[in-house]
């Protein structure tokens, strides 16, 4: 039998600081810095801090340069130790694509209170069900949404199913309370 | 279209109702909380999620083995793209290449796929519009004819689990290949047919002819993929734009349509991609690496489609690149994967840390993204346009709420 890997896949060790992509050097140029990250599959990905966020991607979106303007999809993904909100931007004129990240550490999260990054809802339409899903199924919770609220699940309920340390109602169906003797 | 009602003597109220989830017309299980001023939409919300069955948390609850037979259902009209865009996800993180017929094989049978189900679009769209007279089972004697194709495959006629991680199942039975190309050859025919009944028709004309107006801007910024988009004049097809498996090898362009992106106009784009599907079958029907099953039984000189793997064969006419089997791995990495289904983008994007299951899978559906646009184009409908307009994004529910 192999070993389990742990969970995430983050490697052991860190690996040695990558030198800044074409969207990476496109983003300093505007003065936005940025961290890149192992690609993801082929794909330039990078990390920003969740107050450059907005700024980035409406660089991105509305350069002519760039021309990112097709979001893909807004992804929550927990990792051993922090949170991430995923975006993937394609174009629709063009062949480029990037993947950003912003990562919210676990332990800049309060107890009791759910990691927050800013949302792109009010200026982008297309992000606005994929943070309400996030949300919903992971837990983040993206400052500014115009309507952030439940949408996959019931509106009363409790918990993000995707986190590693949600725990299942006895009877999800029609009980939600799970000291239910049913 | 937006109709005025308004008269300075006449007392009107606000009206909020429900449609659905229960609607006949809602292909499933959509709520409409609608607000009404008369009878010109106001507000819309939609509210999702009756059909959740928590299709990630699976994802990352069993093994890719297990989840493989699963995702047909996310999006059960096109359960070949599904699975496809897994497996390309997968096969992208583990850098496997898969064989040239297995691929051809891929793309033989989802653009059957993708004509099942404008099929069965076409004929509940017409019964969305209040077609009741019989036309809506045209399309399906059609339909009919591929899904004994797809069993004689893939021995089911709608939740496939065919396209798996590194190729494809299995080769068709004998004569398979004869019985598509009849079909090929007498399909635009009935496409005729349909178009005789339907594309001209004044009724439909007037339902459909500037109703629900997708502007190009507007579509962009929801991030709205396939017909729709298309039909509002912009040439996303993921086939040309991004080009994947053995598509730039295949000779069909990409379907749009000029104007304005109305209801007519997402019709016209469907009808038009059936005819472009059918072409892409007929080609790689001939192009084939091995050609029909007979005639690759022939060229092995063996009996039986096991033989695949005997060692003198040229690699092109394998079918699996990987194991199948219960502890199928994939390598730790990161990835997102997308094809073009019937309705747009679907992607999955995919993290795996090299154990038999998954990290994390995030679907992103194009249903879901399309529909976020709905309410966009049902204020200041009428009604009993609201239906032609839904109907017309051609949403799938449990695509929606997966």
């Amino acid at each position: 039998m192999t070993e389990t890997p742990a969970p995430g896949n983050k490697p052991a060790e860190e690996p040695k600081e990558l030198t800044a992509g074409p969207f990476g050097e496109f983003l300093r140029e505007h003065g936005i810095a940025s961290t890149r990250l192992p690609d993801s599959t082929g794909v330039e990905t990078v990390l920003v801090e969740g107050k450059d966020l907005e700024a980035a991607l409406k660089r991105l979106r509305n350069s002519q340069e760039t021309e990112l303007n097709y979001l893909v999809a807004v992804s929550g993904v927990e990792q051993a130790d922090s949170f991430e909100s995923v975006y993937h931007l394609w174009s629709y004129t063009n062949l480029k694509e990037l993947v950003v990240k912003v990562r919210v550490a676990k332990s800049a999260v309060p107890e009791g209170k759910l990691p927050v990054v800013p949302s792109l809802a009010n200026f982008w339409p297309a992000a606005n069900w994929h943070e309400r899903e996030s949300y919903d199924l992971m837990g983040i919770r993206y400052s500014g949404h115009p309507y952030l609220r439940r949408i996959l699940n019931p509106w009363d309920w409790e918990g993000h199913p995707l986190r590693r340390d949600y725990k299942q109602p006895v009877d999800s169906l029609n009980d939600k309370n799970p000291h239910s003797m049913r | 279209m937006s109709v005025e009602l308004s008269s300075p003597d006449l007392k009107t109220d606000e009206m909020i109702i429900n449609m659905g989830p229960q609607h006949p017309a809602t292909h499933g299980v959509l709520r409409l909380i609608l607000t009404l001023d008369g009878e010109i939409c106001k507000h819309v919300e939609p509210v999702l999620g009756h059909l959740h069955r928590a299709q990630e948390w699976q994802g990352q609850n069993r093994t890719w083995f297990q989840y493989q037979a699963l995702i047909d259902r996310v999006d059960y009209l096109s359960g070949m793209y599904t699975s496809w865009a897994m497996a390309r996800a997968a096969e992208q993180i583990d850098g496997l290449v898969v064989p040239k017929r297995a691929e051809y094989l891929r793309v033989i049978l989802s653009e059957m796929n993708r004509i099942t189900s404008h099929l069965l679009w076409l004929g509940t769209y017409l019964i969305d519009l209040g077609a009741m007279f019989g036309f809506p089972f045209y399309p399906f004697r059609e339909r009919e004819k591929l899904f004994d194709l797809f069993e004689e495959v893939a021995g089911q006629r709608m939740m496939f689990n065919y396209i798996r991680i590194g190729g494809v199942l299995r080769n068709p039975p004998f004569g398979w290949f004869d019985k598509l190309k009849r079909f090929t050859d007498e399909f635009p025919d009935r496409i005729d047919e349909y178009e005789a009944i339907v594309t001209e028709n004044p009724i439909f004309l007037k339902r459909t002819k500037g109703v629900g107006i997708l502007k190009k801007e507007t579509a962009m910024a929801y991030g709205v993929t396939g017909p729709c988009i298309r039909a509002s004049g912009i040439p996303l097809d993921l086939r040309k734009t991004k080009p994947y498996s053995v598509y730039p090898e295949l000779d069909f362009k990409v379907q749009t349509m000029d104007g304005d992106g109305d209801t007519w106009a997402r019709y016209m784009c469907r009808i038009r991609e059936m005819r472009e599907s059918n072409e892409i079958i007929r080609q790689a029907i001939e192009k084939i690496p091995g050609g029909t099953t007979e005639e690759l039984r022939k060229l092995l000189g063996t009996t039986g489609p096991e033989k695949d793997e005997s060692k003198d064969l040229d690699p092109s006419f394998l079918l699996m690149a990987k194991k199948q089997n219960a502890g199928l791995r994939v390598k730790a990495g990161e990835g997102f994967a997308a094809v073009e289904s019937p309705r747009g983008t679907i992607g999955c994007y995919v993290i795996s840390n090299g154990s038999d299951k998954a990290y994390r899978f995030k679907w992103r559906n194009p249903s879901f993204c399309n529909l976020s646009v709905l309410p966009e184009l049902l204020v200041g409908a009428p009604i009993a346009d609201i239906m032609a307009i839904f109907g017309s994004i051609d949403v799938i529910l449990p695509d929606v709420d997966r």
